[in-house]
């Protein structure tokens, strides 16, 4: 029998909005998914802008939605830099390293590396990999290839960080989507188990995928950066398709 | 006969078969490059010479592309070395072969100072792309440059003069060409063709040019990948030299065992005089 479901997961961007707009009904439907008094996390890979800077994006359109909902990959790297207590150098675009204040990175030992186009120099790589050759940890907020600029398709993070892998000899530790640490750490701060859990996004490898990997129900939405057929490019099919976020809401809404 | 054991008389394992020929890597086992021109390794021109003196084929095995060949052999008459280019084995010449015979027009992310060799060809509408150890011409906006072409590109080629991680220059170490390759294939899923070493390919041209069978040559390098674990899997002993980029951590490789481990160049000659 189908466990009841009490934690819902949203991706955020192409899922309920891009950019500055919003996906149309999610304003609407998340309200619906609130009212039941579910719980709700909203799980990003988001790592050009602070928390804080995207939070205030998505008030600004109209969402309602509290910084402690928000679990990004950058302030899960901030997490596991505290836990461990490192000094990382921080590979990361200027308002990225807002969501890493406080934090010593004075002589460093780690590296941590983000979506980060300013660092992906000949001098700045030298320096992160001399720090691994010296045993340092490589910890990525996510491996994405490539990701969608104003003039076109550019390089992200993950070819970068499989250089530094090579050079090095030391496999870096990804930290955001599809990786089951980040969906069990949201999982964990809902207090809700996979089985009660489902994941709503656009992205089906790691919002999907990852999700089902580790026993959530992933709901596929077709916004976004969806394209046909990416339901059939997983190993297994998703749990749902659904044409938008508040379509999705419906079908959740039925299994409370 | 001779004894096979290092404990009975000192010969080394990797001279109990006969050699005839040697290919020997440059940066790191000859002199260690840096910033000013670098230095000698003491003992290395000595031991060129009497190797040459005792009669045997050498042809120096380098993935060195930041300058032309005849560069290198100016550079390293100035430590005192007196080579030919011919006796250079070197990856731009054979890149450029490769471009000619396919009809392909490179994007080249190389390092200024090797750009000669490649000269006269047409690089308008570039539908390849070579990528050596350019340093700081690895910036993100022509890393990206490559990444676009090779995308779009339905049958990419992805030349690499090499696969090397880094090198050492002065007191830094510095990446190489191999981890930018690695970027690339990452990004666009292909896979690079590497030209240089640890192709088979260019090993077995570089015994091809002296006349010697794998089995009878023995590679010397500082790279514990490229060199020795290039020559091996063709069939050419490998000897690793605690020179250049050597660090204490390759003796303990979790993929590639030498076939013996020297202090420098002077030191393997000297085994091989006696042993060999
Ligand atoms: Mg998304
Ligand atoms: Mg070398």
């Amino acid at each position: 029998m189908a466990a009841k479901i009490r934690g819902v997961l949203v991706d955020l961007s192409g899922t309920i909005h891009v950019e500055n707009t919003v996906i149309r009904g999610s304003i609407q439907a998340l309200q619906s998914l609130r009212e039941t008094g579910v719980s709700v996390r909203f799980v990003t890979n988001t790592t050009k802008e602070s928390k804080e800077t995207l939070l205030r994006r998505l008030t600004g359109i109209g969402f309602d939605i509290k910084a402690e909902e928000v679990f990004t990959s950058l302030t899960a790297a901030r997490r596991l830099v505290d836990q461990r207590n490192l000094r990382p150098m921080l590979l990361l675009q200027p308002d990225a390293i807002e969501d890493f204040k406080g934090v010593d990175v004075d002589n460093p030992n780690a590296v941590v590396v983000g979506l980060a186009p300013d660092c992906f120099n000949y001098e700045l790589l030298n320096k992160a990999f001399r720090l691994l050759l010296e045993g340092c940890p490589l910890i990525a907020i996510h491996k994405v290839r490539y990701y969608k600029r104003g003039d076109g398709l550019a390089l992200g993070p993950g070819p970068f960080v499989t250089a530094l892998e090579f050079a090095s000899d030391v496999r870096a530790e990804v930290v955001g989507k599809p990786q089951p640490s980040f969906f069990k750490q949201a999982l964990y701060e809902m207090g809700c188990d996979a089985q009660s859990a489902v994941m709503i996004g656009d992205d089906a490898r790691d919002d999907v995928g990852g999700a089902e990997a580790i026993g959530i129900k992933g709901f596929l939405v077709q916004t976004g950066k969806y394209r046909d057929g990416d339901e059939h490019r997983l190993a297994n099919p998703p749990f749902a398709v659904c044409k938008d976020f508040s379509a999705a809401v419906d079908q959740i809404l039925t299994m409370l | 006969m001779a004894a096979t054991g290092e404990e009975t008389d000192g010969r080394p394992s990797w001279l109990v078969r006969k050699i005839r020929g040697l290919l020997l890597d440059i940066s790191g086992v000859l002199y260690n490059g840096s910033e000013g021109g670098g230095e000698v390794i003491p003992g290395s021109v000595e031991a060129v010479e009497k190797l040459k003196a005792a009669g045997y084929k050498v042809q120096f095995c380098t993935n060195e592309d930041q300058c032309t060949r005849e560069q290198l052999v100016h550079k390293l008459a100035r430590f005192g070395f007196k080579l030919l280019p011919t006796e250079l084995h070197a990856p731009s010449p054979v890149a450029r072969k490769l471009l000619q015979e396919r009809n392909l027009r490179p994007l080249l992310l190389m390092h200024p100072g090797g750009l000669a060799e490649f000269e006269g060809m047409d690089f308008l509408n570039p539908n390849c792309v070579v990528i050596g150890g350019a340093e700081d011409q690895f910036t993100y906006e022509r890393m990206n440059k490559a990444f676009r072409l090779l995308l779009n590109s339905d049958n990419p080629v992805l030349l690499a003069t090499g696969c090397g991680r880094y090198y050492r220059s002065g007191s830094n170490l510095l990446l190489d060409g191999g981890p930018y390759t690695k970027a690339l294939e990452f990004a666009c899923d292909v896979k690079a063709e590497i030209v240089g070493k640890p192709a088979a390919t260019f090993f077995l041209a570089a015994l091809e040019g002296i006349h010697v069978s794998p089995e009878d040559a023995v590679m010397i390098g500082d790279d514990i990948v490229s060199d020795v674990g290039g020559a091996q899997a063709c069939g050419i002993r490998g000897v690793q030299v605690r020179t250049g980029k050597f660090r204490p951590e390759d003796e303990n490789h979790p993929t590639v065992k030498p076939d013996g481990y020297v202090d420098n160049l002077a030191q393997a000659v000297d085994l091989i005089l006696k042993y060999n």
